[in-house]
Parts: C-alpha cells; sequence; structure tokens
C-alpha cells in the first residue's frame, strides 16, 4: 500500500476523492446519481400532479377548482422539509392503518426514495399548476374559437390546439421548477436516503473534511444546474420556432 | 451678443451607417425653428445631439455663448466634463415623443423633482412656481393626480410643464404629437402656441406642417443627414428651392 | 383535536415559531442591505464588478441550501482554531469570530442572509433594468447627474417592479428557514421534530404546518396591501 499523502496538500484531497475502498469517489458519484433519479422521478410524476392540478384549476365545475386551489396554496405554503416528513411519517401510519385492518402488526419502515418522490413530486406539481395555468390562459382565446368554429370537439381542440402551443408558454417556467426540485433533493438526505447530500455527511463524519466534502457536493449540484440552464435554454430556444420575435 | 443656440457641423454615426452630415443650426433668443422631414432624415437624432443625449462624432454645441467640451477616449467621443452637460442639460428644456413622465410621481412631484434637485430651489418656491405653470397648461386641478390616470394630451402638457419649470433658454420638442390620439394633438400644439407667443426659443422636430408654417420662425428640411432646404415658412411652404422638399410638402398638404 | 397534545406542545411550537420569525427577519434584513451593491454590481458595466457578482449569485442560487447551511456550519467547525484565534474590532467592542461561527444560530442568519442577497439581487436586477429608458433619458435631459437619477429615478422604479417578486422571496425564506433545525436549531421546525420525538404522535406535524400556512398565508396578505400602497398610480383619481 502506497503512502498516504501528507493532510493539507493537494495530493491528500485527491486521494480522499478516489474511486475504491481508499477514497470518496465512488460513494459521492452513486449518491449523485441517486439524486438524479430522486429529481426525474418526481418530475415525472409532478407533471401529471401539475397538469392535472392546472385542468382542476381551468375547470368549469366549483368543487374541481377549490381543490385545485386547496392543493396549490397549502403545498405552496409550508416548508418542503416539513412536507417531506409529513409524507414520510404519513404514510408510515397510513400503511400501518391499512396492515392493522388485515389484522398485521408491528412497525412499518417506509422506504426513503418513495417519500422523496411523493414529497418532491407533490411540491413541484404545486407549483407546475400555476405555470401550466398561466400557460394556458397565455394562449389567445382566439385558437380555441378557431377550432371549435371548425367543428372540433372541445377535447380534440384542447389536445391538438391548446396543449401543443402551451408548452412553449410553460418551458421557460418548468425549467425554473426543475432547478428549484434538484436543489429541493438534498432535504431527502435527512430522512436517510443515501443521495449526494447524505453521502457528503457521511464523508465529512469519517474524514474530518466537511468543508472540502461540501464543497464537493456543491460543484456536484452545480454542475447539474449549470448544464440543466444550458439545455433549458437550448429547448426554449427550438420551442420557439416559427414565433416571430418583436 | 452670443446666439441662444449654436450648433455647427453636426456629424453622427450609428456604425457604419452616417445618419448626420453635418448639420448647423443657430437660433437666436424668441426663435422658434421647426425640423422637418421624412422619418430617417436624421432630425429626431439631430435634436438629441444639442443636449448630448446622442453623443454627436463631430460637431461643436454652443448654449448661450459656452462651448460643451469633448474629447477623444478610447478612440470614442465623449463630453469631457458630465457635470458640465448636466449644467447644460438644466438650461435645455426637452419634451419627449412618449412624454416619459415618471410613473411613480404625481403630476406636482413630476414638475418639481428637478427644480428641487437639481437647481436646489426651496420646495415651496418650486411649487408656487409649479402651479403657476400647470395653470398656464390647463392642469392646475390634476396636481395630485399620477400619470397612468391621464390622458396622453394631459401628460404631454404635464411633461412641457416640467420641462418649464427649469426657466430652460431653448425648448427642445422631440415630435411632441407624435404618440397621441387625432383629437388630443390640438391641446399640446395650443400650449406650445402660447410658449412661441411669449417669445420663448424653442427648437420642434414635428410632422405637423401647420405648426411648423403658421407657428415658426424658421423651417429647415432636412434629408438624409443634411439640411436640404432652410428658410423662412412663408418661403418654404409657397416656394421651396429643393425638388425632394417640394414633394415631401406636396403629400403632406 | 387533541388538546392535551396542544397543551404540551403549544407553547413549545409557539416558541419556535419566534425563533424562526427572529432567523428569518434577520436574514431578510442583512440580505437586503447586502443585495444593493450585488445588483448594482452585477448590472455594472465594468467586468471586475461584475463577474465576482455573476459568481457569487450562480453559486448561491445553483446550490441548495441545505448544503450551503452544512458548509458554513461544519466547515467552521473545522477551522475553529483559527478562528478562535481571530477577532474583528468594531471600533467600540470587538468580536470574536468564533462567538459568531462557533453558534448554529449564527451560522443559520449568515447562510440565509448570503442566500437570499443573492436571489433579491437577481430581483433587483430585474427591477432596474425595468425602469423604462424614456424615464431615465426624461431625467439625463434635465440635468440629473447619474447618482441622482439612480436615486430619484431608477431605484425607486425598481422597488415597485421588483415588490411582487420579492413577496415570494420571503416566503420561500420562511420555508428555508425549516432547514435552521438540521443544524440543532430550536426553530418552529426544531420544536416540532422534538416534540414528535417525544410523543410520536402525528398530529404534532400537521399543527406545525397549519402554523406555517398561516404564517405564509399572513405575510401574504400583508404584502398584497403593501404593492397597492406603495403603487399609489394605480389606485383611482383622486375626487375632482
Amino acid at each position: 500500500m502506497e503512502a498516504a499523502a501528507e493532510p493539507g496538500t493537494i495530493a491528500y484531497y485527491l486521494d480522499l476523492l478516489r474511486i475504491g475502498d481508499q477514497g470518496w469517489g465512488d460513494e459521492l458519484l452513486a449518491g449523485l446519481l441517486l439524486t438524479l433519479q430522486l429529481a426525474l422521478c418526481s418530475v415525472a410524476l409532478g407533471l401529471v400532479f401539475g397538469l392535472a392540478g392546472a385542468a382542476a384549476k381551468v375547470s368549469s365545475a366549483w368543487p374541481l377548482r377549490a381543490l385545485g386551489g386547496a392543493y396549490t396554496t397549502t403545498i405552496r405554503g409550508i416548508p418542503e422539509l416539513l412536507t417531506l416528513f409529513l409524507i414520510y411519517y404519513g404514510l408510515q401510519y397510513a400503511i400501518q392503518a391499512l396492515f392493522g385492518l388485515f389484522g398485521g402488526s408491528g412497525p412499518v419502515a417506509v422506504n426513503g426514495f418513495a417519500a422523496g418522490v411523493v414529497a418532491l413530486s407533490l411540491v413541484f406539481g404545486a407549483y407546475a399548476t400555476e405555470v401550466f395555468r398561466g400557460a394556458i390562459l397565455a394562449v389567445p382565446r382566439g385558437q380555441m374559437e378557431a377550432a371549435r368554429a371548425l367543428g372540433m370537439a372541445r377535447s380534440v381542440a384542447v389536445r391538438r390546439i391548446l396543449v401543443p402551443q402551451m408548452w412553449r408558454f410553460a418551458l421557460p417556467g418548468l425549467g425554473n421548477l426543475w432547478l428549484v426540485l434538484i436543489k429541493d433533493t438534498s432535504l431527502v438526505s435527512v430522512i436517510a436516503f443515501s443521495e449526494l447530500m447524505r453521502q457528503t455527511d457521511v464523508a465529512r463524519r469519517v474524514t474530518k473534511e466537511p468543508f472540502f466534502f461540501f464543497a464537493v457536493a456543491c460543484l456536484g449540484y452545480l454542475a447539474i444546474t449549470g448544464i440543466s440552464t444550458l439545455v433549458l435554454g437550448w429547448a426554449e430556444r427550438r420551442a420557439g420556432r416559427g414565433v416571430r420575435r418583436a | 451678443m452670443a446666439a441662444t443656440l449654436d450648433v455647427r457641423d453636426i456629424h453622427k454615426r450609428f456604425g457604419a451607417l452616417e445618419v448626420l452630415k453635418g448639420i448647423s443650426l443657430t437660433a437666436n433668443q424668441g426663435d422658434v425653428i421647426s425640423l422637418i422631414g421624412a422619418s430617417g432624415s436624421g432630425k429626431s437624432t439631430f435634436l438629441r445631439c444639442i443636449n448630448l443625449l446622442e453623443t454627436p462624432d463631430e460637431g461643436e454645441v454652443r448654449v448661450d455663448g459656452e462651448l460643451i467640451r469633448m474629447v477623444v477616449r478610447g478612440g470614442r467621443v465623449k463630453p469631457a466634463d458630465p457635470v458640465q452637460v448636466d449644467r447644460i442639460r438644466a438650461r435645455l428644456g426637452m419634451v419627449f415623443q412618449s412624454f416619459n413622465l415618471w410613473p411613480h410621481r404625481t403630476v406636482l412631484g413630476n414638475v418639481i423633482e428637478a427644480p428641487v434637485h437639481v437647481l436646489k430651489k426651496p420646495r415651496n418656491e418650486a411649487i408656487d412656481q409649479a402651479m403657476a405653470l400647470l395653470d398656464k397648461v390647463g392642469l392646475a386641478a390634476k396636481r395630485d393626480f399620477y400619470p397612468a390616470q391621464l390622458s396622453g394630451g394631459q401628460q404631454q402638457r404635464v411633461a412641457i410643464a416640467r420641462a418649464l419649470a427649469m426657466e430652460p433658454l431653448v425648448l427642445l420638442f422631440d415630435e411632441p404629437t407624435s404618440a397621441l390620439d387625432p383629437e388630443l394633438v390640438g391641446e399640446v400644439l395650443k400650449v406650445m402656441q402660447d410658449q412661441a407667443g411669449e417669445g420663448r426659443t424653442m427648437v420642434v422636430v414635428t410632422h405637423e406642417m401647420a405648426f411648423a408654417r403658421d407657428v415658426s420662425t424658421r423651417v429647415m428640411f432636412l434629408h438624409q443627414g443634411r439640411v436640404d432646404e432652410d428658410g423662412p415658412p412663408s418661403e418654404v411652404f409657397r416656394a421651396p428651392r429643393s425638388e425632394r422638399c417640394r414633394q415631401f410638402l406636396a403629400k403632406l398638404l | 383535536m387533541d388538546f392535551d397534545l396542544l397543551q404540551r406542545y403549544g407553547p413549545a411550537l409557539l416558541r419556535g415559531l419566534l425563533v424562526t420569525l427572529e432567523i428569518v427577519g434577520l436574514s431578510l434584513a442583512i440580505g437586503g442591505l447586502l443585495a444593493i451593491p450585488l445588483a448594482l454590481a452585477r448590472t455594472s458595466a465594468v467586468p471586475l464588478l461584475r463577474w465576482p457578482a455573476l459568481a457569487y449569485i450562480f453559486f448561491f442560487r445553483g446550490t441548495p441550501l441545505l448544503a450551503q447551511t452544512f458548509l458554513i456550519y461544519y466547515g467552521a467547525g473545522q477551522f475553529a482554531q483559527e478562528l478562535r484565534a481571530t477577532s474583528v474590532d468594531l471600533g467600540l467592542f470587538s468580536v470574536g469570530l468564533w462567538d459568531i461561527f462557533g453558534q448554529a444560530y449564527w451560522c443559520a442568519i449568515i447562510t440565509f442572509s448570503l442566500n437570499t442577497a443573492a436571489y433579491t439581487a437577481e430581483i433587483l436586477r430585474g427591477g432596474i433594468q425595468g425602469v423604462a429608458g424614456g424615464e431615465i433619458e426624461a431625467a439625463r435631459a434635465l440635468g440629473m447627474s447619474r447618482g441622482l437619477i439612480l436615486r430619484r429615478v431608477v431605484l425607486p422604479g425598481a422597488y415597485r417592479i421588483a415588490l411582487p417578486a420579492y413577496g415570494n422571496e420571503i416566503i420561500l425564506m420562511v420555508k428555508g428557514s425549516a432547514i435552521a433545525s438540521v443544524i440543532t436549531i430550536y426553530d418552529l421546525m426544531g420544536e416540532t421534530k422534538l416534540a414528535f420525538s417525544r410523543s410520536f404522535d402525528f398530529a404534532i406535524y400537521l399543527y406545525a404546518a397549519v402554523i406555517y400556512f398561516l404564517l405564509t398565508w399572513t405575510i401574504t396578505l400583508a404584502w398584497a396591501r403593501l404593492e397597492d400602497w406603495t403603487n399609489p398610480q394605480r389606485r383611482p383619481p383622486p375626487d375632482k
């Protein structure tokens, strides 16, 4: 085995980031990967929540509108961290109660990933509801009227005319929400799910190098948010094709 | 005695495009000079060069005999002394096409802002003077309104009062009625005519040919960055020497 | 409703709420002050001012608040020796850096202040760039100097444009402040977690949610009033 480098030197810090038993590189990368998985699953489910929420909010039935309003105002009014705890423990109690009905007993452990995805997608969906609602309202009324005047059914007009145009207006807002979501994934570390933040925390406990490891974690998040920003900019330009700029 | 405003041989380029190719203008006390011409002829740019909202690439501007000093820095012409420019601007009133009132201040607030903060006038004095001016433009009753609560014509009259509150040597008008609905043009022209009647020195970029003909003491026709016709309105409107000016007027009158 | 539970833990939750308000209030005040020079540097034409401001904003907006909090809190612990040896002379009295960085409370306030400064600077920048060019031009034509224009025309206009977005930032700060509980601070979230660990009653989280919700709801309403009040030009004209 080679001699360990002197603490404080660059070689020492590079050793800390090694892939393998000696360094923390592989653990951190695994954490980064889980962070991405968490974010991608949450965005998929969150978009569903968002579309459903927006549909409810622009619906002509008042109970649906009220439901949509209650969903967005509640979620947006309480801390993401608290939402996470509510889901994490709430799911446990719910499942336990369900088990109880069938005569089961004993504590139930909820998978951190599942709780994380549910909580994060609920949050994403609440904000996405507002984005989609704004985007729907941004499509000029005449577009739908023209479709209906040509004899399209409402559902067809929504699918063929409204939704395709809505995405262009929704994209910048959704992009921002994605960046927020990436950062919110770090909260899931507090319920012991080993994404990037959790792995970093483990590394700093063992090595007593908190500043270094948290700085590295920040760089990891910056890499994701930085690349996302570039991709989103490209996507927005693409979505804006065929639209004359003022 | 020095001319109130003496502008010599102004050149202005935007990139490769030469917008002004040497324009001069002299205004004495009480002159009302109308600058007319097709859009793109450079008349607005020229007006903006007079108070250095655009920096001319060549040429001299003298206000009441005082030369605005220019220097070349980093290959670009710049005013040598920003304080001098501010001081001279304070003596040249400007009225914009789009009024440019400050939306967060009331009518009165707009008018007293510069007298209080640039001329350091006592507030009470500035208010008295502002009320007299608002009375003159017929808007004393609107002193506590905000610009968004006024019609375009009213906003432009406030903008004129705001410029007059600085007791300017010269009033510069940049197409003051072009952004107005036709029925509101008259009230603004009336205020301008009153000012001319009081002997105010004015330079007016305008498309209102009736104003140019009836109110101004001199008319300059600009074409592609040059003065193509220059004279008293009676001559310019009755017998223009330049063919282009004749065509321009024929289309409008 | 479980009144027994409320009776036992209600006072603790309210104590936590006060800590939350303290942390958020101080962070917003400090961050708001930092944001003004930051926004001016960000919009400056001088690269030496603009680039550092850009980097600062990119870092604090691009990384999670939790990571920033850990970086400063645990990071400070790593440099405890150096921090203990250093003090800052403030004229009347001097403050040892460890007296500040050694306390989770101040670490949270410092992190939150630096974080909200970055977001607020971007909001202010939007406001500054949103002030119409014509309004500035009119001020120049009246001979107002650059400093005077900034003070009397640009900033007042910018604040009005920025106000709605800043209301959102306040809400986000209130919600983000729950992160303080992770570094041992007993704010509302911290007291809630403590109460839960003792009672194992899930309802305690629901009570906390209600309190947070009422807090953000109140701020939203108050902010809407403030927006009306600072935008008198939107009101109907005075009777005359």
